[in-house]
């Protein structure tokens, strides 16, 4: 018998692999461009890739109640998953490609060791996508920790990118140090240029959750998009009926088993019966690889057997169960106290929803800390509650809020911050700032400071200063200028605890209470005109 | 040379005889009759500009063939020029056209801001202007910035940012703002923005700070834009309500004199500002404008 691979599945393999790279450019692209260009508003980055997602549209309208109209570009890739199966898991999605890049080279390293057969149950991620969707029922959204963009962006924007941007600094003084200072120069002038970001409370945790990831490519290849991913998952539901069926001819086929063995993501195309169309993503490895050119992928339009679906047993009682389970996490997550009083240091970013709609729709994709110029945008662990884990809180002593900024509100994907002028945005307070006079340096210590009164970026100033009279230890009294805070023009953008010079604790620092979002969370209200009038407007 | 290049070196020039034939005059003989500071006023802050620095004798009097200039404005602040926060655009513009004319080797603007660096470059319109006019815009990094020995009263060492101190001469081209601390930032404040560490504890001796920073720096030239001022809510104001126009520029080769002329645009009398009275002690320059030679002009 004549044995010779298939020409075509060969170069489709090398589309689908150049397809992989454009895509992963094209993300990379759009997630180093969400920063400030020098331009205020910065048009669409990396958020379009979300609106592709069918699971995010899906489960943030649901939970939210609320139909976020960029979704719409969800159903392209709906339509495009009926028609013609996961090929965006194949040949779109950029963390698809990561990992399967990863089990190429674990593979090549000989790590990885496909074995002949492979057994394991691949109903894990249709568990997972349905625990996501029964929570979503009440409100609860849990897309964003398992949603392949969420997490590829939080990791990049989080972690990856942080740690590049410090190896980048390390290089650079390197240059510095022997003698190369005008390459330095111009790899600090790209740092600044770009904004990246190096500072993270959750750097770190967040940054082995995405190593784990990759290394679990040891074990299988594309582990995630095997066994975790939900969207992968509700995109293999809706495959079901697609018109490209793999088909082996019979009559070409030496029953090598070379194609179950190197397939990507399980789909098992030998025997031609057990192929799973829900889980095939159309890389054209097995296709390419087959020996006798057996394999090939024609249009039929016969949907699956019913009882098929994917092929993947899942059972009725498992399916109930976990959507019981979805239903029983609702109360668990909601029995911290951030739901009945606000919490003092959970500081939302400017143009953020009410705190329970706004934890319904945010997927805790970082983007909004990615773009976020001072880096004050954080990952939280505690501070919203176990709902809130790894959304965006302001922390000042980390970076403020930049009075000509409003990119966060540009950025994110599901409008959990609506997106705001920078006119607008600067009506918008997202809390108050307070002084500690016990620390504060001219009431303390009796001498000059009123760093924050310079700071203050709106006019006329929230801090303005008193004449204040301080016994210092000696006996002696002495008067010096002294902040107050004007609570009626503080945005609480956080600028005055950001440069304070009592590092440690600094002596002037916001708290979340007077939010504009807020109903409860309020402070002064605006019921009464009692404000002085402005004599300079 | 390039046709761009010839219109507008004939348009400088032209401006040059129109405006200042006492340049010409300086030139042969500078030094002896150039006066120690010119306040010239006018519409256009390019060419008010463009005389004062004429009327104290032109620019090659102080930057010469082959020199490596740092211009060090105030960009302090994410604020658009009208917000009179940041030095004017145009000022910085014509300074560094006339430090290429004089021949200078390389042209550097630089400041340390105090919001996010490239939104203080882009946002007053500097980076824009002095790139247009072939200088080199970079941002300060921390790396570059290096304890040095000061020898001040106060600060005797402090994180100087290199670029500034590595040039052959510098140039320092303040805004004329309030300040709450020490009432008006001009001059010798500005050279906060050369420093870098945490600046924000000079705060607690501001004034012997800035004496020292300016005994240190020594300037070349000093140019005050005052051709809008910020009068409250200093030092980034916010409204264009707090500037006020005065539509002046100030050049003085005596940065103390600068700062007291600077001064009387707000009505302050020099000898209230105690950083004045210091500088003077420390024999920088004088405050005591009636006793200088001085030049106003109108144009």
């Amino acid at each position: 018998m004549k044995r010779e691979k298939s020409r075509k599945y060969r170069i489709l393999r090398v589309l689908r692999i150049a397809s992989q790279v454009a895509f992963f450019g094209l993300f990379l692209y759009l997630f180093v461009g969400a920063h400030y260009t020098g331009r205020d508003y910065i048009g669409a980055t990396v958020q379009r890739f979300f609106h592709f997602d069918p699971l995010l549209a899906l489960v943030t309208s649901i939970s939210a109640r609320l139909v976020f109209a960029a979704f719409a570009f969800a159903l392209v890739t709906t339509v495009l998953t009926l028609v013609l199966g996961r090929v965006f898991c194949g040949w779109v999605c950029p963390l698809g490609g990561l990992h399967q890049l990863a089990s190429f080279a674990f593979k090549r390293a000989k790590f990885l060791k496909p074995p002949r057969e492979e057994k394991s149950s691949l109903a894990w991620k249709y568990y997972i996508l349905i625990l996501v969707l029964a929570g979503a029922v009440f409100g609860l959204d849990l897309a964003g920790y398992l949603d392949p963009f969420s997490f590829l962006t939080r990791s990049f924007a989080v972690s990856v990118f942080p740690g590049l941007a410090y190896a980048l600094t390390g290089l650079k003084n390197l240059m510095y140090g022997i003698g190369l200072t005008s390459a330095g120069r111009s790899m600090s002038q790209l740092l600044e240029n770009w904004t990246l970001n190096e500072t993270f409370l959750q750097g770190f945790a967040v940054g082995l959750l995405f190593l784990g990831a990759v290394a679990l490519n040891v074990r299988k290849e594309r582990f995630w998009c095997r066994y975790l991913c939900p969207t992968g998952a509700l995109l293999g539901l809706l495959s079901r009926w697609n018109i490209l069926k793999l088909r082996i001819d019979e009559e070409k086929c030496i029953k090598c088993g070379l194609c179950t063995q190197q397939c990507e993501t399980q789909a098992s195309p030998y025997p031609n019966a057990d192929w799973k169309s829900g889980e095939c993503v159309y890389c054209q490895t097995c296709a390419a690889i087959c020996p006798t050119a057996a394999i090939g992928f024609p249009l039929r339009w016969s949907a699956e057997k019913a009882t098929n679906v994917s092929n993947v047993a899942l059972s009725r009682r498992r399916i109930l169960t976990t959507a019981l389970l979805g239903v029983a996490a609702v109360p668990l997550f909601r029995l911290t106290p951030v739901r009945k009083r606000a919490s003092l240091k959970l500081i939302r970013p400017p143009g953020s929803l009410p705190e329970e709609k706004f934890l319904a729709k945010c997927v805790k994709c970082g983007q909004c800390m990615r773009a976020c110029p001072t880096n004050g945008l954080q990952p939280a662990l505690t501070e919203a509650g176990p709902e809130g884990l790894w959304t965006p809180t302001l922390v000042p002593k980390i970076g403020y809020c930049e009075y000509y900024c409003s990119l966060c509100t540009q950025v994110c994907p599901t409008g959990a911050i609506r997106k705001l002028t920078i006119e607008a945005k600067n009506q918008v307070k997202i809390g108050s700032a307070w002084i500690n006079k016990n620390r504060c340096i001219p009431y303390t210590l009796g001498k000059p400071c009123i760093v924050c009164e310079e700071h203050c970026p709106v006019s006329p100033k929230a801090i303005k200063f008193l004449e204040v009279e301080t016994r210092l230890p000696d006996g002696r009294v002495v008067v010096q200028k002294a902040p107050v805070i004007d609570l009626d023009q503080c945005t609480g953008c956080g600028i005055c605890e950001n440069k304070c010079p009592v590092m440690d604790e600094p002596a002037i620092f916001v708290t979340s209470v007077g939010e504009t979002r807020s109903e409860k969370n309020r402070l002064l209200l605006p019921l009464a005109e009692d404000a002085a009038p402005d004599p300079y407007k | 040379m390039k046709r761009r290049d010839f219109i507008r070196d004939l348009a400088v020039g032209g401006a040059a005889l129109r405006w200042g034939p006492s340049m010409l005059a300086a030139q042969a003989s500078p030094g002896a009759e150039a006066p120690v500071l010119a306040a010239v006023e006018g519409e256009s802050p390019a060419l008010i500009t463009k005389e004062a620095v004429s009327a104290l004798g032109g620019m090659t009097r102080f930057v010469s063939r082959g020199d490596r200039v740092v211009i060090k404005p105030n960009i302090g602040w994410d604020r658009t020029p009208e917000m009179a926060a940041c030095t004017n655009p145009e000022v910085v513009r014509t300074l560094v056209e006339l430090v290429r004319e004089a021949g200078a080797k390389s042209v550097t603007v630089i400041d340390n801001t105090t919001n996010q660096a490239k939104r203080c470059y882009v946002r007053s319109g500097i980076m824009d202007a002095a790139r247009e006019a072939g200088a080199s815009v970079p941002y300060v990094d921390e790396a570059r910035v290096k304890r040095m020995a000061l020898k001040g009263e106060w600060l005797t060492e402090w994180g100087i940012v290199q670029d500034v101190v590595e040039a052959d001469k510098i140039i320092n081209v303040p805004i004329a703002k309030h300040h709450s601390l020490c009432r008006l930032t001009m001059g010798m404040k500005n050279w906060l923005g050369a420093t870098g560490g945490a600046r924000n504890q000079l705060h607690q001796k501001l004034d012997q700070a800035m004496v020292d920073l300016a005994a240190f720096f020594k300037p070349s030239l000093t140019v005050l834009d005052a051709y809008r001022i910020l009068v409250r809510n200093g030092p980034q104001g916010g409204r264009v309500s707090d500037t006020k126009l005065v539509k002046t520029v100030v050049a003085a080769t005596d940065p103390v004199a600068a700062d007291a002329m600077g001064a009387s645009f707000f009505d302050i009398e020099p000898r209230e500002l105690l950083y004045l009275r210091l500088a003077q002690e420390r024999g920088l320059g004088t405050f005591e404008l009636e006793k200088l030679r001085i030049e106003k002009r109108k144009i």
